[in-house]
């Protein structure tokens, strides 16, 4: 195959010891839509801003917001066309988990699992780093879960966290508003207050995306569940 | 004659009130001719957990060392204890992998799910089809025998020392009317904070 | 059609030997168990009659009194069994006539040997159990391979769940593997409930035994019978 034949790393190291292509995936990041996610004592949101440049888009087709399994969703900052790969890679890693052991992927074992693809493609030959980070949540062992994969493949566990555009501001919003006994639906109003910050325009159910995690699993808010969040925000 | 009863054995496991039970025969032999009689057919797999493995003495080995290794190679990357549940999965996984190819063992899994410490038993087919009873399992070739001594002096709710006495009266019972099982067995009482393993001796022909 | 030399080959015209099977066994299923006392013998069959997954019929009669005091059980292929009953029937009678008196339990236990070895090479296929009271009242129990292998016993269960339910009785009957045996003699209700309970212990796993069973208890006062009623599924 020819893909053999030429297959050198893009990644490599530059002479001060850095991985610029990493640094440019993560510039890539920084650039795209911001997305926040928060936990709360009974849950876990996450939410991005998925505006449209034309009034010709057809919204609520394409959706930024997605489920890996019932417990677990996925919501991105970077590069749309990378994240449809990770989620479809991360459904069929969920999947084979629950095959083999009957018993649905712990978010933690998901994490672990995206992040090594994402690593991989670091590393392998003929392939650049995924231009995306992703913020991963779940809910099992009777708590909620929220993760950051990074293009490299480190991955962290936070209580809150902003990515993409203006994602310093979004964090020093969430440290001043975060606090550990936070009710899920305080979260999501946190959260979409986070978006607004920097948000520019008119914030609307139809450009902006929330998702939450619970004990009864993970589902997208329809846009009248949004409009009634958007409706207590100044 | 099938390749299952090539070397003999019999195998039960049982539930009781807050504990399982399994117990098994320890002869190897090949047909009719006894070669020893300290072959071990359960494992521990973990602080509540036995796998028997009754079948062709070879596959019994290679499927428990496989076993181990899928389990340890689980628990390092999961970083908690594999439960008896996932773990019945995972044999039933690795024994269709080899569905035109089988090993020649019929599992049985008994033990206590490692937070609530709820009893579990199951045991499956050669190509891992899973069975989940609510009272107790057999495998071997005194199967037919252990399902008419298991289904009438089994009960409900039975605490360590009594199931301890059914399963080894069940196991001994049947394995007496087997050619190719018996000459000693072991049975396992497995309890939240102890694991009883007693020899017992058996008529030995 | 396959093409031999220049003339076409069809296989109704075809004067080539071929070899056909058919199998003149059946196997109807059932389960028959016995257990011998002191003074007193009772023997139980299941009522089902099946082929494979089919049920012919739920109340089929498997025992068979061959005299006063000694009963016949069979399971197996029921079209042999009629055809040994019958037979045996016409040689108690034969032997009545001949010797003016009824034939001992034992003499027919031997009778029954010898007619199924006669058949040594094209068997009746059938389990067979014979008990009745021997000539001084004790009960007695024989049981038999299809060719006419023959051994006394106490108790003994046969047919379709006879690996099921003989270490049962080996436990509990026979009391195998006890750390106190019981040194009383077996008592008719002990022996009656056991019977009982492993019918129900072989219904529940052995699908070619159910409905319900037919139990005779014989005494030197003469035969008793009774019925009760297994799953039907």
């Amino acid at each position: 195959m020819s893909s053999e034949r030429y297959s050198f790393s893009l990644t490599t190291f530059s002479p001060s010891g850095k991985l610029v292509q990493i640094e440019y995936a993560l510039a890539a990041v920084a650039a795209g839509a911001p997305s926040v996610g928060i936990k709360a004592s009974n849950g876990v949101v996450i939410a991005t801003e998925n505006k449209h440049k034309s009034i010709l888009y057809d919204e609520h087709s394409v959706h930024k917001v997605e489920m890996i399994t019932k417990h677990i969703g996925m919501v991105y900052s970077g590069m749309g066309p990378d994240y449809r790969l990770l989620v479809k890679q991360a459904r069929k890693m969920a999947q084979q988990y629950y095959l083999v052991y009957k018993e649905p992927i712990p978010t933690v074992q998901l994490v672990q699992r995206v992040a090594t693809v994402m690593q991989e493609y670091t590393q392998s030959g003929g392939v650049r780093p995924f231009g995306v980070s992703l913020l991963i949540c779940g809910w099992d062992n009777n708590r909620p879960y929220l993760f950051q994969c990074d293009p490299s493949g480190a991955y962290f566990a936070w209580k809150a966290t902003a990515m993409g555009k203006n994602y310093v501001n979004g964090k020093t919003f969430l440290e001043k508003r975060y606090s550990e006994e936070l009710e899920l639906d305080d979260a999501v109003h946190t959260a979409i207050l986070t978006l607004k910050e920097s948000f520019e325009g008119q914030m609307t159910a139809d450009n902006i995306e929330v998702g939450i995690c619970d004990p009864q699993g993970f589902r997208r808010f329809d846009p009248s569940t949004v409009k009634d969040f958007l409706a207590n925000i100044p | 004659m099938s390749i299952l009863a090539y070397n003999g054995g019999a195998m039960v496991a049982m539930k009781g009130e807050n504990c399982v039970a399994i117990a098994a025969d320890r002869r190897f032999g090949i047909q009719a001719q006894t070669v020893a009689t300290n072959f071990e057919k359960v494992f521990e797999m973990g602080p509540h957990l036995f796998v028997g493995l009754p079948g062709l003495a070879t596959d019994t080995q290679t499927v428990m060392e496989k076993l181990r290794f899928r389990k340890n190679l689980y628990e390092l990357k999961e970083n908690r204890r594999i439960s008896p549940k996932v773990f019945a999965a995972m044999i039933s996984n690795m024994l269709y992998e080899k569905r035109f190819g089988p090993f020649f063992v019929e599992p049985v899994v008994a033990g206590l799910a490692p937070d609530t410490f709820e009893p579990y038993i199951c045991n499956m087919d050669l190509i891992g089809c899973l069975n989940e009873p609510s009272d107790f399992v057999v495998g071997g070739t005194a199967s037919a025998q252990l399902y008419g001594m298991c289904e009438s002096l089994w009960e409900p709710n039975l605490a360590p020392d009594d199931l301890f006495e059914t399963i080894s009266q069940a196991l001994i019972n049947a394995f007496d009317r087997d050619a190719i099982s018996g000459w000693g067995a072991t049975v396992y009482i497995v309890e939240k904070d102890k694991v009883t393993i007693r020899n017992l001796k058996t008529r030995m022909d | 059609m396959m093409q031999t030399g220049i003339r076409p080959y069809y296989p109704d015209y075809s004067t080539v030997p071929v070899e056909r099977q058919i199998n003149p066994y059946a196997d109807n299923g059932g389960s028959v168990v016995a257990i011998a006392g002191k003074d007193f013998v009772v023997i139980g069959a299941d009522t089902r009659l099946s082929s494979g997954f089919s049920i012919y019929t739920r109340n089929q009669n498997k025992l068979f009194p061959l005299s006063e005091t000694t009963v016949l059980g069979c399971s197996g292929c029921w079209c042999d069994t009629l055809t040994l009953t019958r037979i045996l029937k016409s040689r108690m009678q034969m032997y009545h006539q001949e010797h003016n008196k009824n034939m001992s339990t034992t003499a027919a236990a031997q009778m029954l040997s010898t007619m199924l070895y006669y058949k040594r090479f094209f068997p009746y296929y059938i389990s067979n159990i014979l008990v009745g009271l021997d000539n001084e009242g004790k009960g007695c129990v024989y049981s038999y391979d299809p060719v006419g292998h023959c051994e006394k016993a106490t108790y003994r269960a046969g047919g379709s769940a006879g690996a099921l339910l003989q270490p049962l009785l080996d436990n509990q009957i026979g009391q195998k593997n006890l750390q106190k045996p019981s040194q009383e003699d077996l008592t008719q209700e002990k022996a009656l409930s056991t019977l009982k309970d492993v019918f129900i212990s072989a219904a529940e796993r052995d699908i070619y035994t159910g409905d319900s069973v037919l139990i005779k208890i014989i005494t030197k006062d003469g035969t008793k019978e009774e019925t009760f009623d297994l799953r039907r599924d």
